[in-house]
């Protein structure tokens, strides 16, 4: 037994030396953290852009919290599980859920969920990234422009790959569709990865999907971008326009963020929030960040807070019509 | 053709000694946490997936793959030695496996599963190296309908573990069915069944459950039902005889089928080991000489069970490797690590990379004859888990099962699954309804009915979706002979046996078909 055994010592032994270095700047300072470590809520499965950018979070938070991170990945009802858990959690600061538009401002407001949007306080934004319409190379529309002329002489015959109800894809398209006054099909296939599929397998027509998703596809030309749903271009795509430079209103940054259980302390929060803020600033972190194809747009606590409640009324305007 | 500075890189690669002891690290932790019930190989390498990001590329992915090749094969231990899959792809495995290991032939067993599996997994590994390109070009042609087909196929393998009453058999699988309904609707987000039950929305967890229904229902029948001291002491040799080559010599179709196939739907994006490990057995059950033989310690059975599960682990890198896409959740981890690593899986990693790309074949290789070298080595411990008292053994599966359903989801609801599946399966088993059944079921409700439903999106309503594309013609037609196959088998009179050319002409030993 003891051969076996050697290997996975000797592994964890410099595991253990590689994280002890990263963290031999514990802060001295006084905290509000309950002395416990800090389970970080992932409500996807594991796999997915969230737990990817979750693993980076916990395996370098330590140093930043003076706390350990226990990353947690608790997937199930598109997130609504690991929301209503973490919402019911108490609100001290030693459970938090990565959060997300969909979570937080979008499907409370439209479906029947076992929690509220206010059973949140937003403690951080890490970054976000907007989405980019795509379609292959072979479809009969290559522009924006072309698709929506497309969409509008065969009604309901364009099918789209869309992600979840209410999901990242399902969003901007139904705000694409809204726009230009099309109408299109959508299947929810689950995620990118089986999106992406259908699109390049010649099942669906377009796509609408984070750069990290779609990225080396529009690199190595098996899609086409047609634009993407932010304020400006992308610096790694200049040729692709926002969607607002062809016409059509439709902006959507799908930020990732943390997010406290309401009730948690102003100070509890603050003291994440600047932590959070420490940690994004490191180069080490962004190193990281950056090789996952990832970027930083950081918000403290008090930023965040208000342009969640913009979005979130944005979203109420959009879906109901207040 | 063959660039020799690409092998060149790959092959110093694979003569680092860290990339070695990170392999073989990652190949033995792997096996521990596969037979370890509920702590998946999807769990594992998400969890220590983050840790590689600080490693060399050359030193985390190995590591990576070695747990996952570990887990999968981990998994046929405990299915083998006391009826608990260790993951849900060696729920099939179970069946003959631990049927063997109560007659006494524990050794046998762990001995063909481990060189099933190493073959299987040799030869899909050769296959993703040849001809992985073509292979996912055909793949990616699949698209919702065939899907729902693929899935309607793996139904009919009901038929083939539903042992002597079919209409018990049909029951299990139909509460499996609707068990697997429970949770939020796939496409429209309602809830279903879940009666306001937060820990519902995901539905039921499907480790927990089995776990409950194979393990802990088969410690209930052990403390109700002791076995009439058939393998207490007097056992000739512990864990009985070795497993011989003119055995395994004719198994070789078995295996080669059951290869074809799990590398095949390997390779199609979604499917993963759990699926391949039923087809794979109902299909050797089919054109097995002894098909009563299944589930009463049919060598053919595990065979073809673990030589399925375990072709999925190569050819799941298939999409991955050509178009970047994940073949299943844990190629969707690995995706992830590769890219920390500053490299991006697909198309442009055979450009970029293909030294790389090379090595990490030559790795895969290399790994599964470490498996076999690792598997050996266990099995000479393992069989002595024969001779452990009952009394000793069961209290701790039935620990090391707590603490797996638990692991799954951090979910102390998980532990109520458990134990509802643990009794559910008693009375299942007292009354003589099939487990298996509703396994599948549960398995494959979810994935059937979303593909269903996609496919009607697809074709607004109209099934004709499902003849008018040529690839789900091909497997409709597959469908209609697999059920007239099987009904033929089924209807056949009994000790007709001269219209069998294959049979030998043997009589059926048992009226009743066999399986139970």
């Amino acid at each position: 037994m003891n051969h076996k055994t050697l290997p996975l010592t000797l592994l964890s032994a410099s595991l253990a030396a590689a994280s002890l270095t990263a963290a031999s700047t514990v802060l001295a300072q006084e905290s509000h953290l309950p002395d416990e470590p800090i389970r970080f809520v992932t409500p996807y499965p594991a796999g997915g852009s969230h737990s990817l950018h979750a693993g980076i979070i916990t395996a370098v938070g330590e140093e930043f919290l003076g706390r350990s991170l226990i990353s947690v990945i608790r997937g199930g009802g598109g997130g609504a599980v690991a929301a209503a858990e973490v919402a019911g959690s108490t609100p001290d600061g030693t459970m938090l859920l990565f959060g997300d538009p969909t979570i937080n401002s979008l499907r409370p407001q439209v479906e029947d969920l076992p929690y509220e949007m206010d059973d949140f306080v937003p403690v951080a934004r890490i970054n976000y990234s907007p989405a980019i319409f795509v379609t292959t190379p072979e479809q009969p529309f290559q522009t924006i422009g072309e698709l929506v002329e497309h969409a509008g002489d065969h009604p309901d015959e364009v099918i789209y790959s869309s992600d979840n109800r209410n999901g990242f894809t399902y969003t901007v398209f139904e705000m694409l569709k809204g726009a230009a006054d099309v109408e299109m099909r959508g299947v929810e296939l689950g995620g990118g990865g089986p999106a992406v599929t259908q699109l390049l397998g010649g099942n669906t027509m377009a796509y609408a999907g984070a750069p990290s998703v779609v990225g080396e596809h529009l690199e190595a030309g098996t899609l086409t971008g047609l634009c993407v749903t932010d304020i400006e271009r992308q610096e790694a795509y200049p040729d692709i326009p926002t969607c607002q430079e062809e016409g059509y209103d439709v902006v959507f940054q799908f930020w990732r963020g943390v997010m406290a259980p309401a009730g948690t302390p102003d100070e509890v929060v603050a003291e994440l929030s600047d932590g959070f803020e420490r940690m994004t600033q490191n180069e080490g972190f962004l190193r990281l960040i950056s090789q996952i194809g990832s970027d930083i747009q950081f918000q403290g606590h008090e930023a965040f807070a208000e342009s969640l409640a913009a979005e979130q009324a944005a979203l109420r305007e959009a879906y109901l019509g207040e | 053709m063959i660039d020799f500075s690409i092998l060149q890189q790959g092959l110093a690669m694979l003569a680092s000694p860290w990339t070695f002891l990170a392999l073989s690290g990652g190949l033995a932790g792997g096996i521990l946490i596969g037979a370890l019930p509920g702590l998946t190989a999807t769990m594992a390498v998400a969890v220590l997936a983050p840790f590689t990001f600080f490693m060399d590329a050359t030193i985390g992915i190995p590591f990576l793959l070695g747990i996952y090749k570990g887990a999968i094969y981990g998994g046929s231990i405990p299915a083998i030695l006391v009826n608990t899959p260790g993951t849900a792809a060696a729920a099939a495995s179970a069946r003959d496996g631990y049927a063997l290991t109560l007659q006494g032939k524990s050794r046998k067993a762990l001995e063909l599963s481990l060189f099933s599996s190493v073959v299987a997994d040799l030869m899909a590994t050769l296959v993703l190296i040849v001809v992985a390109i073509p292979l996912a070009s055909i793949a990616i042609r699949f698209g919702s309908p065939e899907f729902a087909l693929l899935y309607l196929i793996a139904l009919t393998m009901i038929a083939t573990v539903s042992g002597g009453n079919a209409a018990k058999g049909l029951a299990a699988a139909g509460l499996g069915l609707l068990v697997a309904c429970i949770g939020l609707d796939p496409m429209s987000g309602y809830q279903r069944f879940t009666f306001g039950n937060t820990d519902l929305l995901a539905g039921v967890s499907l480790i927990p459950l089995m776990i409950g229904m194979f393990a802990l229902s088969e410690i209930l029948m052990q403390l109700t039902h002791p076995p009439e001291g058939q393998q207490t002491a007097g056992d000739v040799e512990h864990g009985g005889e070795r497993l011989r080559w003119a055995e395994f010599w004719v198994l070789r179709p078995t295996i080669l089928r059951s290869t074809s196939l799990g590398t095949f739907l390997g390779s199609l994006p979604g499917l993963g080991a759990e699926i391949a490990c039923w087809i794979a057995y109902g299909l050797a059950r089919g054109r097995s000489r002894e098909p009563e033989r299944f589930g009463e310690g049919s060598l053919e059975g595990l065979a073809a069970a673990e030589a399925g599960n375990n072709a999925v682990v190569p050819s799941a890198l298939i999409p991955m490797t050509v178009f970047g896409i994940p073949g299943d959740t844990i190629t969707a981890v690995l995706i992830g690590a590769l890219m920390a690593q500053g490299m991006m899986p697909g198309p442009l990693l055979i450009q970029q990379n293909p030294g790389f790309l090379f090595g990490l074949f030559m790795v895969l290789l290399v790994t599964n004859l470490l498996l076999l070298v690792f598997g050996l080595f266990a099995i000479r411990w393992l069989k002595q888990v024969t001779r452990i008292p009952h009394a000793v053994l069961y209290p701790c599966v039935l620990l090391l099962c707590v603490c797996g359903a638990y692991a799954v989801n951090s979910s102390t609801f998980d532990l109520l699954i458990l134990v509802f599946g643990g009794g559910a399966g008693y009375l299942m088993r007292r009354t003589g309804f099939p487990i298996a059944p509703l396994i599948i079921g549960l398995l494959l409700g979810p994935g059937f009915e979303s593909a269903l439903r996609q496919s009607l999106v697809f074709s607004n309503g109209s099934l004709a979706i499902f003849w008018s594309r040529p690839i789900s013609l091909v497997l409709l037609c597959l469908l209609v002979l697999v059920i007239a196959f099987l009904a033929w088998r089924g209807l056949k009179p009994k000790g007709a046996t001269l219209r069998l050319p294959w049979s030998r002409r043997k009589k059926p030993h048992n009226a009743n078909g066999g399986d139970s």
